[in-house]
């Protein structure tokens, strides 16, 4: 039975809304609550990517030992082929594969967040955004040039663990593992937003110098913020790989994975969860709608079209941040006890015995 | 084969030279709107691609000399960075925006940068039919003594520049009007001397610079629209080797990773395989964390007397 056309736009909308939810939410925890100008989103999102690319595939070939003797990306379609196979047939193994990548996907874009913040963390924020734009960068052309990690500029097939749904439905299913995966997320950052650790990440972003004084160790509580912030989006890179089951460097950019997450954050509104997830959710639904109308330009246009997509964005976002810099869904100020609450409390405590 | 090898190590040493005094114009320009704006700005690479293409629509469709490009190139830089200050961060300064807000800001204008440099790459292409990605102008280059004239014209107009720019920052009063809008804008103020011209004006040089270095790019490498990231990293791995906050840093960062890059490369390439090529921006990757690690205010930051002392 054929899913309805609709219906498959709608699947496909959300599997992407899901993507970049999560890649905007973790630059909301690092830029929105902490302050941390992390202009190299692309590291995370690509580690998280490019580590599902080389390791769990190996591992599994490794483990089933099918076909002896042939490497991983030399004899990428029969190695993946072969392991597709067993994966078709075993659901709780497709499962356990889904998950363990995307746990080591988190803990590869930890680490690499720790290793690439480590120079300029301790320096004013633009120090740090230019080595991590650079660190990105040149893990793309270690990505795109050393074959032996996940192919080259060919990519790599990774094993599908979607295999054992049934063709039909297999959009459907990756789709709710997406919007699962975002929604766990989701409900986690709210958590932290709301926590102590939420109000101190805040604290020290409005005013560093009161949060020193008041003994919160800056530097840690920023390498936490980046650290979990490029666990989270690295999740949504190897999510990205699962969708089309297979790792290319060439997918991966400063503009798509840098530059939209900005525009995404800036334009749902910077230090609130629900913001990133309205922008993800206006751009994913705007670029769709660009793409359907993009035949109608491209024949009088002497130049592609995606071009003035780049344009349109740009623009928007500078108007976001010199007409509306709050964006759409402003922060909200952090909830407070009620003060009868804290007039009772303070009744009862100050009474003489 | 000795002989070869020695020709190869003399086009290494000139493309280096060249390369360096690129650098040197590029860098000085980043740090010299840093010091007045205090924002890194993350579309310097591309006032320079912009002008990559700028020039080779000059030098196909007008038949002009690559060098005189460079005239037209200064100016259209210098607008398209005064543009930048004028329309997005003086306003933005004006309501108070913090750094990372002004950055972000540098960051949108570069992506209208990059589509710009792509549609004029695309026109270029198919309409007039000129090949746009992955080119080249070596051909149009003059010849100097049997060298390569920008072999010679690039570094005397990064001489002339690093010249002209102490010239003008210490001996003129405009430019110490200019220092001192720099050191200390309320005092500065207070005496009378315009902030906002001063500031416009070293934004229009910094990116004058950079288009000045773009319209000479396709004479000494393979350009493509997105040349402008690989750039950047080069431009900020200088400017942080130079201390961001020093001019004359910037002149002497910009040389280093001009050197280290081009030398680095072309040695390890000879030794290891050409495998290593592409990892180039590696390197100066590797100088602006160490920069950060061990010296994160620059060699401009360094107290040298003081080293000299306990080295010596």
């Amino acid at each position: 039975m054929a899913l309805p056309i609709p219906l498959t736009f709608l699947i496909d909308l959300l599997t992407l809304f899901g993507i970049f939810a999560i890649i905007s939410m973790s630059l909301n925890l690092e830029f929105g609550y902490t302050g941390i100008p992390n202009f190299g989103k692309l590291l995370a999102v690509a580690g998280g990517a490019f580590f599902v690319g080389a390791v769990p595939g190996r591992i599994i070939a490794y483990l089933f030992n099918t076909p002896a003797g042939s490497d991983f990306i030399k004899n990428n379609l029969e190695v993946v082929s072969s392991i597709n196979q067993v994966l078709m047939n075993d659901p709780t193994l497709s499962i356990c594969y889904l998950l363990l990548s995307l746990v080591g996907a988190a803990l590869a874009g930890a680490a690499l967040g720790y290793i690439a913040s480590y120079p300029g963390i301790r320096l004013r924020g633009d120090y740090l955004a230019m080595t991590l734009l650079a660190i990105a960068e040149v893990l793309k052309i270690i990505g795109d040039n050393w074959e032996p990690f996940i192919g080259g500029s060919l990519g790599v097939r990774i094993p599908d663990p979607f295999r054992w749904v049934s063709g039909e439905y297999r959009p459907l299913y990756v789709s709710l593992t997406i919007i699962g995966v975002t929604a766990a997320i989701f409900i986690y950052l709210e958590f932290v937003s709301r926590s102590p650790l939420g109000r101190t990440l805040r604290a020290l972003r409005d005013d560093e110098l009161s949060a020193r004084v008041y003994g919160k160790d800056v530097d840690k509580l920023r390498i936490k913020a980046l650290v979990v912030g490029c666990a989270i989006a690295a999740i949504g890179g190897a999510l990205y790989s699962f969708l089309t089951a297979s790792v290319s460097a060439r997918d991966f950019n400063r503009v798509t994975h840098t530059f939209w997450p900005w525009v995404m954050v800036i334009v749902g509104g910077a230090g609130n969860n629900l913001g990133a997830l309205v922008g993800a959710g206006i751009f994913v639904t705007v670029r769709r709608l660009i793409t359907f109308y993009k035949s109608y330009f491209e024949t009088f246009l002497p130049f592609d079209v995606v071009w003035l997509e780049y344009m349109l964005l740009g623009l928007a976002l500078l108007i976001v941040l010199l007409y509306r810099p709050e964006g759409l869904i402003p922060e909200k100020p952090t909830k407070t006890l009620k003060y009868e609450y804290i007039a009772n409390k303070r009744a009862t405590r100050t009474k003489p015995k | 084969m000795h002989r070869q090898g020695r020709q190869l190590s003399l086009i290494l040493v000139r493309d280096a030279l060249i390369f360096s005094s690129l650098m040197i114009m590029l860098s000085a320009g980043l740090t010299l709107t840093y010091m007045t704006t205090k924002v890194p700005n993350f579309a310097h690479g591309d006032f320079a691609t912009l002008n990559i293409y700028l020039n080779l629509a000059l030098v196909r469709l007008l038949n002009i000399n690559p060098y005189l490009g460079t005239i037209p190139a200064f100016m259209l830089g210098g607008v398209i960075a005064l543009v930048l200050y004028l329309a997005v961060l003086k306003p933005l300064m004006d309501r108070g925006a913090n750094y990372v807000i002004l950055m972000v800001a540098t960051i949108a204008y570069d992506m209208i940068l990059i589509s710009l440099i792509n549609i004029f790459a695309d026109y270029l292409n198919r309409v007039h039919k000129i090949i746009t990605r992955l080119f080249q102008l070596k051909g149009f280059d003059i010849e100097i003594f049997g060298q390569p004239g920008l072999f010679v014209i690039a570094p005397i107009l990064a001489f002339v520049m690093i010249t002209l720019l102490y010239f003008f920052l210490n001996k003129t009063k405009f430019g110490i009007a200019m220092r001192a809008a720099i050191e200390n804008p309320s005092l500065a103020e207070v005496v009378g001397i315009n902030i906002n011209r001063m500031y416009a004006i070293s934004w229009f040089i910094s990116g004058g610079l950079a288009g000045a270095v773009g319209a000479l790019m396709p004479l000494y490498m393979t350009c493509n629209p997105d040349i402008g990231i690989r750039l950047l990293i080069s431009i900020f791995a200088a400017s942080i080797l130079g201390g961001l906050s020093n001019i004359y840093g910037a002149f002497v960062g910009g040389a280093i990773i001009g050197l280290a890059e081009v030398l680095g490369t072309g040695y390890l390439s000879m030794t290891l395989g050409p495998w290593v090529v592409p990892y180039r921006p590696v390197i100066p990757l590797i100088v602006m964390m160490l920069t950060l690690l061990i010296a994160p205010r620059g060699l401009a930051g360094v107290n040298w007397k003081k080293f000299l002392r306990k080295v010596g």
